[in-house]
């Protein structure tokens, strides 16, 4: 049901160890204290400066990491990141990484085969496709990329930073497909450090700053409440 | 993801890596016979040669009898080990359960084992002749598989938790190697020996191939059951392990 909490978060904290020399290492908290809620159906932005722990977070709601402490529930298991070129090998060519990418997130193969025709259309790349990646330029990589991670269609997508990919024609043809999905009922959650971006397409926003959340609520106010804070710290500094 | 799909993913990328791996070369895919084929005369140079004149051909068939099912599960336990550093990007990525991984490994590992086995098939019935015992390759097959699976999984869970443990698998697998009847059957060591090394479930396995293979006898199917139970038991120790530490990997491999 629309409303209804999807993903909670607790108090949450995450710890790596960094290995530090012969037989010890440091421990390293990403995030300390984090608490939000997502909602099904709301595109949540999440705000912060480099170092937040913004990716940390996103890999915990992707439940690709555990918490250390805290806790996280959540009510689907379908939440993915959009993962660009996951899992590409560069010496098969672009149909089978397509194939490879689309079952790593979640489709099945037969699915990924019958949208083959519109995915190439869509990358542009009908004379390549049956090259190997490896002799792709960055730009046809990205391009592939997009496509395969756009066609699935979780419960809940993440999206880390940016939404147009590729050059200039393909980002504004691949942003509009986000905002197009973005816009529609589906749950989303938007890690960025741009305020435009949250201010354009999210509903509620949370704040996080050194793996702490400082605010979460109506996005006017907490980009307002981000942005004061970033002035301060550039005055102090 | 559904859990169709992670046989499918097995499958898949199993196969996409072996794929792989034929493009990058040159020859290609013939390097998954040629490689083992430099590998078993490697062998044979230093340890078969000598015993010619005195029934030389036959030791040479048995050293490859032992040669060609220890290479696969070598491999398969050695590429276990690394499985989740090699795909550390992916699972930074996306969500993979952890026992997956070494399923893709087995994939690999055992299509260039039976291109392998059918090779030494084809030159044992030319040279030696088959028999009806062959009827039980692919249980042997099987066997083997189900070893090298859960060893597999086993060095996959431990290895990311003490990286060091890494080289102690690689130089465990030499000394293994020299004890596991591949030169010359237990059975013909001391006896208070011979008991010692068959705890060693590769004695068995290699035994029985060659039984099968050479000897054209059927194999020592209450061994069999043995080394069947002894992997049943690693494989629900490293499917526990890997599914305790699923979703703390990731984290070491960022520290």
């Amino acid at each position: 049901m629309s409303g209804d909490t999807i993903i909670e978060l607790k108090n949450v904290g995450v710890r790596y160890r960094r290995k530090a020399g012969f037989m010890r290492s440091n421990a390293f908290w990403a995030l300390h204290d984090v608490s939000f809620d997502l909602r099904h159906g709301e595109t949540l932005g999440v705000i912060g400066r480099n170092g937040a722990g913004k990716s940390t977070l996103l890999r915990l709601l992707a439940g690709i990491l555990a918490p250390d402490t805290g806790s996280i529930l959540h009510k689907t298991d379908k939440v993915s990141l959009l993962a660009l070129q996951a899992g590409f090998i560069p010496a098969l060519t672009g149909r089978e990484n397509a194939v490879l990418s689309g079952i790593l997130l979640g489709m099945d193969r037969a699915e990924v085969e019958a949208r083959m025709d519109d995915m190439v259309r869509f990358a542009e790349l009908e004379e390549f496709i049956d090259e190997p990646v490896r002799t792709y330029s960055s730009g046809m990589r990205a391009r592939l990329g997009f496509t395969v991670a756009f066609q699935a269609d979780p419960d809940v997508l993440l999206i880390d930073e940016v939404l147009g990919i590729g050059d200039a024609s393909f980002k504004e043809k691949s942003s509009a497909a986000m905002r197009e999905k973005i816009a529609s009922d589906k749950t989303v959650v938007i890690v960025t450090h741009h305020p435009d971006t949250i201010m354009d397409l999210c509903d509620r926003v949370a704040w996080i700053n050194q793996g702490v959340t400082v605010e979460v609520g109506e996005p006017e106010a907490v980009v307002q409440h981000y942005q004061q804070s970033l002035k301060q710290g550039s005055k102090r500094a | 993801m559904r859990r169709s799909n992670y046989w499918q993913l097995i499958w898949y990328k199993g196969m996409a890596d072996l794929h792989a791996e034929a493009a990058r070369a040159y020859v290609g895919f013939i390097w998954w016979v040629l490689e083992p084929l430099l590998y078993m005369m490697a062998f044979y140079v230093a340890f078969g040669m000598g015993l010619r004149g005195s029934g030389g051909g036959v030791v040479a068939l048995s050293l490859l009898c032992g040669l060609v099912p220890w290479k696969w599960f070598a491999s398969s336990v050695q590429n276990g080990s690394d499985i989740i550093q090699a795909n550390g990007g992916l699972i930074m990525q996306v969500y993979l359960p952890k026992y997956v991984l070494p399923g893709m490994v087995m994939v690999t590992n055992g299509i260039k084992f039976l291109i392998i086995l059918g090779l030494l098939m084809l030159g044992m019935a030319i040279v030696h002749g088959a028999s009806v015992a062959w009827l039980s390759l692919p249980v042997l097959v099987l066997v083997e598989m189900l070893l090298a699976l859960a060893l597999s999984s086993l060095a996959a869970a431990i290895v990311p938790l003490l990286p060091d443990l890494d080289l102690v698998i690689s130089n465990g697998l030499i000394v293994m190697m020299f004890m596991s009847g591949i030169f010359k059957d237990v059975s013909q060591l001391p006896p208070k020996l011979a008991s010692i090394l068959a705890l060693n479930p590769m004695v068995h396995v290699i035994r029985a191939f060659r039984t099968v293979l050479l000897d054209k006898q059927w194999p020592d199917w209450t061994a069999l059951g043995g080394v069947t139970l002894f992997s049943l038991a690693v494989y629900a120790l490293a499917l526990a392990l890997l599914r305790r530490y699923d979703r703390i990997y990731p984290k070491l491999l960022v520290g």
